[in-house]
């Protein structure tokens, strides 16, 4: 593969990892979006937000009761996907590494997901999952982009390859009845990962993930958001109502408008 | 595009995406079954000009054929009206709008000839 130094390190570390954790490629796009969300907050509280964004999205339990965080949740997340702009500027943060390990052909999710977990909320669990698992292409992949400093149980985890390899081989035996029998049969195994706000994770969705109780004093506020190869095979999620081309090349455009000439 | 999704199940999402999106629903029209029938489709936008648009369930109910859906884009623009596509939830307008929703409509006929999935 004729791939640069750096390209082969990200390709290298993404393959025997699952995942790979870089700076924001654009750290103002970043503070652009972690300061819509700070204006969204205050709108949909109707209050006056004093300290750093961090602190506000931190404690922001303090604030909210979990009875009403679905809610919260809902309203944020649908002001947040109607701001003109928010997608491009989510697919810079992360474009060098998305170029380098799916395409520079790209499709992208139309909608951007929030998760806001409460400290000790048992209300918003992601059992251990693959996305593969319930329809998704292999070929696509997940930029989780974090609005605060995620550590130990406020982060997610993911179990390695070779580790997840070794568990659809004896998947039956190991999954018993239940999702939480199949967490605890690999918990030894699975990975944290620990992301700064100004870092972002692409991984790979086909790798068992999910969360746990967030049994840390703060507020985890992460985004996530799909991404694909334009021409890799879909899977439940299909082109145009889950996924829209965002980098199609001239040359693509062309061959699509293609037609030979009439010759009778 | 050789899909099928029951009719009820189309009106209730076109509803739904009706009621978010503050459009009055005037009533539904279903296309008949025959392949690459646009007929109904015609018929109402005949009736374009009496509307304030018109919501399909899917981007992917405009007809095959790309000259025929230029023609929809063009009456659609000329009459400054607008098509939705509630499974999408894009709508088209505008020549840029009309750009994009042709884009999807592209890749989606260059799929079948691009690598499958094993799976």
């Amino acid at each position: 593969m004729y791939f640069t130094e750096d390209e082969n390190n990200l390709t290298k570390e993404y393959l025997h990892q699952g995942y790979v954790v870089r700076p924001a490629a654009d750290l103002d796009a970043l503070e652009w979006l972690q300061s819509k969300f700070i204006d969204l907050i205050g709108e949909t509280l109707d209050v006056e937000l004093n300290g750093t964004p961090k602190d506000i999205l931190n404690h922001i339990h303090e604030k909210v009761p979990v009875s009403e965080l679905n809610e919260f949740r809902l309203k944020i997340i649908r002001g947040f996907n109607s701001i003109e702009g928010v997608r491009e500027k989510y697919f810079q943060i992360a474009r060098p590494y998305l170029e380098t390990l799916v395409s520079n052909e790209l499709a992208m999710q139309l909608r951007i997901n929030l998760s806001i977990q409460f400290p000790s909320d048992e209300s918003s669990l992601l059992p251990v999952h693959a996305d593969t698992w319930s329809g998704d292409s292999p070929f696509e992949v997940v930029v989780w982009l974090p609005l605060v400093d995620c550590y130990s149980t406020k982060a997610m985890y993911i179990l390695p390859p070779q580790k997840s390899a070794e568990l659809s081989q004896g998947f039956i035996e190991r999954a018993g009845t239940s999702s939480e029998e199949l967490y605890q049969s690999m918990k030894n195994d699975i990975q944290w990962l620990e992301v700064k706000y100004g870092e972002v994770i692409v991984f790979d969705q086909a790798l068992p993930h999910g969360n746990r109780v967030n049994d840390e004093s703060e507020t985890r506020w992460s985004m996530n958001c799909r991404f694909k190869g334009v021409f890799t095979p879909y899977g439940d999620k299909k082109i145009g109502e889950f996924f829209e081309p965002i980098t199609l090349r001239a040359a693509s455009k062309t061959g699509m408008a293609y037609k030979h000439p009439i010759t009778s | 595009m050789g899909e099928r999704v029951p009719q009820h199940v189309q009106n209730l999402v076109i509803r739904d995406y009706c009621e978010r999106n503050g459009l009055h629903f005037l009533l539904s029209a279903a296309e008949y079954a025959m392949q690459n029938s646009d007929l109904i489709l015609e018929q109402i936008m005949c009736e374009l000009k009496d509307i304030d648009g018109i919501v399909a369930y899917s981007l992917f109910q405009l007809p095959e054929d790309s000259v025929k859906r230029n023609n929809i884009y063009n009456q659609f623009i000329a009459m400054r009206k607008k098509i939705y596509f509630a499974v999408e939830g894009l709508s088209a307008g505008t020549k840029q709008e009309c750009e994009r929703i042709e884009i999807l409509w592209r890749v989606r006929k260059t799929l079948p000839d691009c690598i499958k999935s094993c799976l």
